[in-house]
């Protein structure tokens, strides 16, 4: 089709193209290679191979966004067809005779079938391609959808800050809308003998334009002249997710999510020495700037994370990785390279919003991509400590206390177990003598006078049930879960050791714990120090309990409407989401699901060292609009069931109950820990303690 | 600048003190460092910073654990450790003065550091006491210091809110109430590192003098007194105070 001089223009474009395509991708590399080493991946092939099928089916957007993610998945399969779209105009461009219009009449032998289909499909992708990326045009310009905007306290790249996301947007989308309607019209041209019926649109394109010759050049060219700008410029804009999504989806982290990656990389290079955590971008193991370029940039993670929602608080992973991505970009591209040498805390996450973070994981689980702005955050605050950054003094005294006592509260070691010996019963001490579990009771759950009626609930529980139990009393110290992730490494390997002598010391067969964080860590953190345990959380052993037929149901409990918080580290960290709910459904109350609920759960507000700090952002908290949630779910109360709010964790016990009365709901919603409702049905009560009498 | 801190190691108050014949039982009791040691620490390093010189930490260690405490406070800032082996829980304010004091007057301090008072020394007699064998002046309750040349300001705090300015010149002891910013934190991982690295300058204790003072008997205070919570509105707080009053026959 093409004529002698078109086609040696051709190939000298395409090559200027190909070496622009190759050039950008090379420098974005090598700006990933810059990185620290990641922990080691197994079987990378086949997880590529994994994430590919993921892509392809778009598994990952809909997590979140379902109507948006629908048209997404459209755009998807249209531009993939388009790609085969592009392949066969060249070759029609290049190859004499090479003509799939009508079938690919002039074709010997040729599929005329295949074509057929492919034409169709073709033609009607066009249409919907200019509808979907009408409608995303439409939601970030016109209807100017919130969800893609950043609040103002939240650090910004000057760029992006600009209208720099915007403007690429913009020029991707009218690529699009001009790529596909000069197509169209290069088909529509081409039609000599009439209607196609396998090509409709084009077809009533040339009823209204007619043939032409010339025409089919000038739309081929328009056509084809856009991809071969476009390709090279998609490397240098945030359509690069195009290309690294996959991949990143592919290289994503195989540990499980509650282990963090070490804070110095475990692989050693010669004559290099890492300080721990990160406070320049190349700091970052090269999966996080690997992360910065396959951001799609959709604030899906803005979207879940309870800290962005407090209004006060400064934080977006979005931004995170867009700033890192931008940092990135005007040091390979731009005249910026001096930028990578500001600390991150001045270039993409602000020194504050990296202390707001609760380590909820909702960022990382939502993400399409499998993005983990988490990881960042928590490795910066790693070289914060380590380069003597001042703390919050809640935080700083929290430290102080867990590195002198072992607990966070400021209270002696001896006191841990004083609620033990207040028992009715002896609570046997797990290191003077075997018991089959270890249970490993936790900071607050040991020491909050608050949390403490429980924590003997679930003593007297495990005692009817008949386990065979014992503690550590002095012996336990804070397992460190949230020690590691505000940052203090050095203190959580302190605290590992501590807890590893004390295990030493004890015979046991398996650890229940009633602390979520101490669950997760103990599970999937402690195997790495020789810590290899079964790890139960207490609801798993409980619903055993049943199971066996050790405890019975005695009262059922219709008398109540119940729903129930998921824990973080319980849940999402965990997959812990059945053991509660089966539990809540043996006891006979009613049941009703929160919105965000499981995987979606939504944060209480006190992980990651966050129910330490001393100053809290201004605003609603968290737990407050979660406990509003819970109102509405319950709706209208139409009957005279009391409504209660069931926890299982204890630090959800203090962080919710103080958040039903600054939202002055008492009396409209109870928080309970699942074990009172245990004990009720169970038929287990506290021993009546005769009152000091007022003298 | 020769700057030195005296610090305590005592028994720790967060657990409930075990009592042993008539003292307390030091076997069943952790030891932390004071917590006004922990000002003192801080101030010091602030003053090296500010204009140079070394920290000289010293302790006595008294039930042999002092180490952790001293590496702590190397790890803060402090250049240098010296422990006194007094060896003796039991060894009150009068006596580990004369110990700090005599260890202190080999180093020729230009300034001296003392917390201003400890849960075992109430009434912050360390402090003076130090300064009184070293003969120089000393000034308490201090929340800043400043040093040029050879004079240090200080702020001193008063009861109600009152403060006040001195000029002194040095040496001197000082008696710190807080530090002019909270004291620092300092990561385990450079506590550990310290710990690896640093060496302990070993002292034995030399002069027993006696306070002339000894336990008659020790025993967990008695409780006489309860808090009753009164809930309500204030009319009905009000009308249950009033009852409360007239059945103790008080109005
Ligand atoms: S982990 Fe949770 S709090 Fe932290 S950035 Fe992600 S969503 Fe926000
Ligand atoms: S990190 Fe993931 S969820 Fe967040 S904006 Fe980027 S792609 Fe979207």
């Amino acid at each position: 089709m093409l004529t002698t001089i078109e086609k040696i223009v051709f190939v000298a474009l395409a090559l200027v193209s190909a070496g622009f395509t190759v050039h950008g991708f090379k420098l974005i590399i090598d700006s990933i290679r810059k990185g620290r080493p990641a922990p080691e991946l197994k079987n990378v092939p086949a997880s590529l191979l994994n994430a590919g099928v993921k892509v392809l089916f778009q598994q990952t957007i809909f997590k979140a966004r379902k109507a948006l993610s629908a048209i997404h998945m459209g755009l998807f399969f249209g531009l993939i067809t388009y790609a085969f779209v592009n392949l066969f105009d060249v070759l029609e461009g290049l190859v004499p005779g090479f003509d799939l219009v009508y079938g690919g009449a002039h074709i010997p032998n040729a599929p005329t079938g295949l074509i057929n289909a492919f034409n169709l499909i073709a033609d009607v992708m066009s249409m919907f391609l200019l509808v979907a990326i009408t409608v995303f045009l439409i939601r970030r310009f016109i209807v100017k959808d919130k969800a893609l905007d950043y609040r103002e306290n939240i650090l910004l790249n000057p760029k992006v800050k600009a209208g720099g996301q915007q403007i690429d947007s913009l020029i991707v989308g009218a690529f699009v809308i001009m790529h596909v309607i000069a197509h169209l019209m290069s088909q529509s041209y081409r039609l000599t003998n009439g209607a196609y019926p396998f090509m409709p649109i084009a077809s009533f394109l040339n009823s209204i334009f007619g043939t032409s010759e010339t025409g089919v050049h000038v739309a081929w060219w328009i056509s084809i002249g856009w991809v071969m700008f476009i390709i090279p410029y998609l490397s240098r804009s945030k359509h690069t997710h195009f290309f690294m999504a996959p991949v990143t989806l592919g290289l994503a982290k195989q540990n499980p999510r509650g282990q963090l990656d070490p804070a110095i990389p475990l692989k050693v290079i010669e004559g290099q020495k890492f300080d721990p955590g990160a406070k320049f971008i190349h700091d970052l193991s090269w999966k996080r700037a690997l992360d910065a370029y396959a951001c799609v940039q959709c604030n899906r993670c803005q979207d879940v994370c309870p800290m962005n929602f407090a209004e006060g608080a400064p934080l977006s992973p979005s931004a995170l990785e867009v700033n890192k991505r931008y940092l990135l970009k005007e040091a390979t591209f731009g005249s910026h390279p001096d930028r990578l040498l500001l600390p991150l805390t001045e270039t993409v996450i602000s020194a504050e919003a990296v202390w707001s973070c609760t380590t909820c994981h909702a960022c990382v689980s939502i993400c399409p991509v499998g993005n983990e702005p988490m990881a960042d955050i928590v490795d910066i605050r790693r070289r914060m400590i380590v380069d003597g950054a001042e703390l919050d003094s809640g935080v700083q005294n929290a430290l102080q206390s867990l590195a002198t006592n072992g607990n966070w509260m400021s209270k002696g070691k001896r006191l841990r177990g004083r609620w033990a010996k207040e028992m009715e019963f002896p609570v046997k001490n797990a290191t003077e003598e075997p018991v089959e579990h270890l249970w490993f009771v936790g900071d607050t759950a040991s020491f909050d006078e608050r949390v403490i009626p429980n924590t003997k609930m679930v003593a007297r529980i495990f005692q009817q049930g008949g386990l065979d139990f014992g503690i550590m009393y002095q012996n336990e110290s804070n397992a460190g879960n949230d020690v590691r992730r505000v940052g203090e490494e050095g203190l959580f390997e302190q605290l590992v050791e501590q807890n590893m002598q004390a295990f030493g010391k004890a015979q046991f067969k398996q650890i229940v714990t009633t602390d979520p964080h101490s669950f997760n860590t103990l599970k999937n953190e402690y195997p790495q120090f020789g810590g290899k345990f079964e790890v139960k959380h207490y609801t798993m052993t409980l619903l055993k309990l049943f199971e066996e037929g050790k405890l019975t149901v005695k009262n059922k409990l219709s008398n109540y409407k119940v729903t129930f918080h998921d824990p973080c580290y319980l849940g999402r960290y965990n997959g812990g989401f059945t053991a509660p709910r089966k539990l809540l459904e043996m006891l006979g109350v009613e049941f009703v699901e929160m919105p965000r609920n499981c995987e979606n759960s939504f944060c209480c507000g006190a992980g990651g060292g966050q129910i330490w700090m001393g100053k809290v952002a201004p605003g609603e908290r968290p737990a407050e609009n979660r406990i509003k949630e819970a109102l509405t779910t319950f709706g209208e109360s139409t009957n005279e069931k009391t409504q209660l709010f069931i926890v299982t964790c204890p630090k959800d016990m203090v962080m919710y109950s103080d958040a039903v009365k600054t939202t002055g709901n008492e009396g409209k919603i109870e928080v309970r820990d699942i074990i009172q409702l245990v004990a009720e049905a169970v038929g287990v009560e506290e021993p009546v303690v005769a009152e000091a009498v007022a003298a | 600048m020769n700057i030195v801190v005296a610090i305590k190691h005592i028994p720790s108050i967060a657990d409930d003190l075990p009592v042993k014949g008539n003292n307390v039982d030091f076997d069943s009791v952790d030891f932390v460092l004071n917590e006004f040691d922990e000002q003192s620490i801080e101030q010091a390093v602030l003053v090296k910073e500010a204009v140079g010189g070394t920290v000289t930490v010293v302790g006595v260690d008294v039930i042999g654990e002092l180490d952790n405490v001293l590496h702590l406070a190397l790890a803060k800032g402090a250049d240098k450790a010296v422990k006194i082996t007094g060896d003796d829980p039991a060894a009150d304010s009068h006596q580990q003065a004369k110990w700090l004091a005599e260890a202190i007057k080999g180093l020729s301090p230009n300034i001296v550091f003392a917390g201003v008072q400890a849960s075992n020394d109430l009434d912050g007699q360390i402090g003076p006491m130090i300064a009184a064998y070293l003969d120089m002046p000393y000034i308490g309750g201090v929340s800043s210091v400043e040093v040029s040349d050879h004079t240090a300001t200080v702020n001193k705090e008063f009861a109600g809110g009152f403060g006040a300015k001195y000029s002194v010149s040095l040496p001197m002891v000082v008696g710190v109430q807080a530090a002019s910013k909270p004291p620092r934190y300092a990561p385990i991982s450079k506590v550990r590192q310290v710990a690896q690295m640093a060496t302990i300058e070993k002292v034995a204790p030399s002069g027993g003098v006696s306070s002339g003072l000894s336990f008659k008997k020790m025993a967990p205070p008695v409780v006489t007194g309860h808090a009753e919570m009164i809930g309500g509105s204030s009319k009905e707080v009000a009308a249950k105070i009033v009852e409360l009053l007239k059945s103790k026959g008080l109005a």
